[in-house]
């Protein structure tokens, strides 16, 4: 598989991003190479008297720096603006490098005495760069072109095709035409390349697996964390396990809750037949029962294996090698497996490496589990609360429309006692049903479910409606109620349901506190990326001591208590509860006697 | 003479005895039902001219349905000659579940809602206007 398939985005950036940083160092590299050519030939030729091909010399020094300033100049072009090689470019541009590069060695050796120079050391660092750039067999390839080209200069100044000029005096001029010096200069110098590029690419090859590793732990760990949904943690965690190990495969069961079934949670990359095969019997699966403990299991053959409990749906998946590793937190969770079709694939380290992505995962499970547990709590609750309220309200309806229909006299005619009696009568249900429905309103107000139901809801309908709604009220109060609306529509992100609550209580305690020819004030406007609603009365106010504790539930200010108008305590609960889950804002200014503002600001849909 | 024949659909036989004493006192003729079958039942063999329907009975839609029965658009239903018969749906589920219904002739083909408890006065202002309309 394809190491960039595999680890996705980041990994692909991270990817190019040491590419720049290699090509940065090789062209560093060069830069000195070439100046060092120029400097070591003018030192050597006149402070040492050394007899040089000086000019030769200079012309490649400059020649390297040349192009090497050309090679800066494609960078910059196969460079996004960050300074990242593009992948696609990476390899045109190294290859381009290393040509260059080797065609300069050639042209370097010639001229320092071809197989008596004292370069030939050199191209060994080369083979060392080379090794860390290119990929799998292609160093070798390279070394074999480093040989070839030494032993063709080596055999051309020997023929005397290419004219010998020996750097080091006292060196023999007929060294470079003896056979034996030759081979043995050739073969000692092909065993030092091949030696350099086995050992370097076996260091490079476990540092670049390090790094991946190092990569895939660090990405499943920030994706399992991203998430409290606990199927999605999963999905996540087992993908990322099967990609970091290289395999296809990979599935996560959890403990059941009696802890004697392991149940999948998870998979990737398995049929849907095998994911069907049925639980595993935690009493008779020794390789979950093993891994459980805390060890690690590693299994080559599963059809042979009698640790396995399914051997035979093994085999029909084409599985045969099985990695499986504890997932535990504060206490086991379940186990995480990976599967290969290869026998005997997975090794020790594998193992060590799973044992380690398992154990940064558990956490998010975890918290994904809590989370899920708590969510079910709170939907047991918000369905319980319904239920009850509903059998609450229907014997209270019930009651409340008998005595309607007895208080106008359509049973018959009632004495003005009875009447006085059943008029209080229908007070107390009156106000017993509007406790009910504010303790509903309440529960669903903090319920989960709510705010799951989150959509864009035009305002200005809801605040007219509400309006509208208390027009009657408000004309048989005497109290002007006026609204002003904005022109253009303020959307917010809240449910319909629970924006009326909120301006049906608080435009209803307006109207409700505020005295005969008072006012009541809504506005509606439009403030940067939010909607705010003001309901400003000239009612009774709040006393200060009172303002903190409101929303609290059942409180009441001690005025309005006094006032005798009757209410549950609860409205500005549910104001405060909804307001809270749409992600706004109240604030509430009064002075007693003078009349209350308060001010609702939401966040518009869009922003 | 009543003032005309009016059909009460109500598991709840509270409401069911208050929207009748109030109904009677304006001098109508109340017909009561505890269930839909019972009710779709009086519809076909009384002709009422009016149908006051709760929403809740046995189950969560019940009154639905039976509202959505009585005016199937299918020309071969058997409530064909009763569509034009007015629809009051009597209703304490605007406050109980976070759904809210609003009369709709696609969707739902009832004439008016009316929130419970019984308000007399509307009922029968609503009664009033249906039966003088239709």
């Amino acid at each position: 598989m394809d190491q960039q398939a595999i680890l996705g985005e980041p990994m692909e950036a991270w990817l190019s991003r040491d590419a720049a940083n290699n090509n940065r160092r090789l062209i560093l590299t060069r830069w000195l190479a070439g100046v060092l050519v120029l400097v070591i030939t003018a030192a050597s030729v006149h402070v040492l008297g050394l007899p040089l091909r000086e000019y030769s010399l200079y012309l490649l020094g400059l020649a390297i720096l040349l192009y090497n300033g050309a090679l800066v100049v494609l960078t910059r072009r196969a460079s996004d603006p960050d300074g990242n090689l593009y992948l696609r470019n990476i390899r045109r541009l190294m290859i381009l490098q290393v040509i260059l590069d080797w065609l300069s060695m050639a042209v370097f050796i010639h001229l320092t005495g071809g197989i008596t120079s004292p370069g030939i050391v050199l191209f060994s660092i080369h083979v060392v760069m080379v090794t860390i750039l290119l990929p799998g067999q292609s160093p070798y390839v390279y070394a074999i072109f480093g040989i070839l080209v030494v032993l063709a200069v080596a055999l051309l100044e020997r023929a005397n095709v290419l004219p010998y000029s020996g750097v080091i005096p006292g060196v023999s001029d007929d060294l470079h035409h003896n056979g034996l010096y030759i081979t043995a200069q050739v073969i000692f110098f092909a065993v030092g390349l091949f030696a350099i590029v086995s050992i370097t690419s076996s260091i490079i090859t476990r540092l670049r697996e390090r790094e991946r590793q190092v990569m895939a732990l660090l990405q499943t760990t920030r994706d399992t964390s991203s998430t409290l949904e606990l199927h999605v943690v999963l999905e996540k965690l087992a993908r990322h396990a099967a990609e970091a190990l290289l395999v296809s495969r990979a599935s996560i069961r959890l403990l059941d809750p009696t802890g004697e079934q392991l149940t999948m949670a998870a998979s990737y990359g398995l049929s849907q037949p095998y994911l069907e095969k049925g639980p595993v019997e935690l009493s008779q699966s020794r390789l979950d029962l093993e891994a459980l403990s805390g060890t690690v299991v590693v299994i080559g053959h599963a059809a042979q294996d009698p640790r396995v409990q399914y051997p035979k749906e093994m085999a029909e998946e084409g599985i045969n090698s099985i990695l499986v590793v504890p997932i535990v937190g504060r206490q086991p969770l379940g186990v995480l497996r990976v599967y290969s079709d290869a026998p005997d694939f997975f090794k020790r380290e594998d193992a060590d490496f799973l044992q380690a992505i398992a154990h940064q995962s558990a956490t998010a499970i975890e918290n994904a589990l809590t989370y899920e547990a708590l969510q079910q709590a709170e939907q047991q609750r918000t369905r319980f609360i319904r239920q009850v309220t509903h059998e609450l309200r229907a014997p209270v309806t019930g009651a409340q429309s008998l005595l309607r229909v007895l208080l106008r006299n359509m049973a018959g005619a009632l004495t003005p006692q009875q009447q006085d009696i059943l008029a209080r009568l229908e007070n107390r249900m009156d106000g017993l049903l509007a406790l009910i429905t504010d303790l509903l309103a309440l529960a669903a107000s903090k319920s989960i479910e709510h705010e799951r139901k989150l959509e864009a809801v035009p305002l200005q309908p809801v605040v007219q409606a509400v309006v509208d709604g208390f027009a009657h009220q408000a004309d048989e109060k005497h109290v002007r109620l006026k609204l002003t609306l904005p022109s253009s529509t303020l959307v917010v992100k809240a449910t319909e349901d629970g924006l009326k609550r909120i301006f049906e209580n608080l435009v209803g305690n307006a109207v409700k506190y505020t005295p005969e020819g008072g006012l009541v004030q809504v506005d509606l406007a439009e403030c940067p990326k939010c909607a705010q609603v003001t309901v400003a009365d000239t009612g009774i106010g709040i006393p200060e001591e009172a303002l903190e504790k409101m929303g609290e539930e059942f409180y009441r200010a001690p005025n309005a208590v006094r006032s005798g108008i009757p209410g549950t305590g609860l409205g500005m609960a549910i104001v405060k509860e909804f307001i809270a889950s749409f992600g706004g804002l109240m604030r509430i200014q009064s002075a007693v006697g003078a009349g209350t503002t308060i001010t609702v600001t939401l966040p518009l849909a869009d922003a | 003479m009543a003032k005309g024949k009016i059909l009460v659909v109500d598991d709840d036989p509270d409401i069911a005895l208050a929207t009748r004493l109030c109904l009677e006192s304006a001098g109508y003729e109340v017909i009561e039902a505890r269930n839909s079958t019972e009710g779709l039942e009086i519809v076909k063999r009384e002709r009422p001219n009016l149908i006051v329907l709760d929403v809740m009975m046995d189950s969560t839609t019940e009154g639905f349905q039976m509202a959505l029965t009585l005016r199937s658009p299918d020309p071969k239903s058997e409530y064909q000659q009763y569509q034009d018969i007015p629809i009051i749906m009597q209703t304490s589920i605007h406050s109980t579940t976070p759904v809210r219904f609003a009369p709709d002739q696609d969707y739902l083909p009832v004439d008016r809602f009316l929130d419970k408890p019984l308000d007399p006065d509307e009922l029968l202002k609503t009664v009033g206007d249906l039966l003088k309309t239709s």
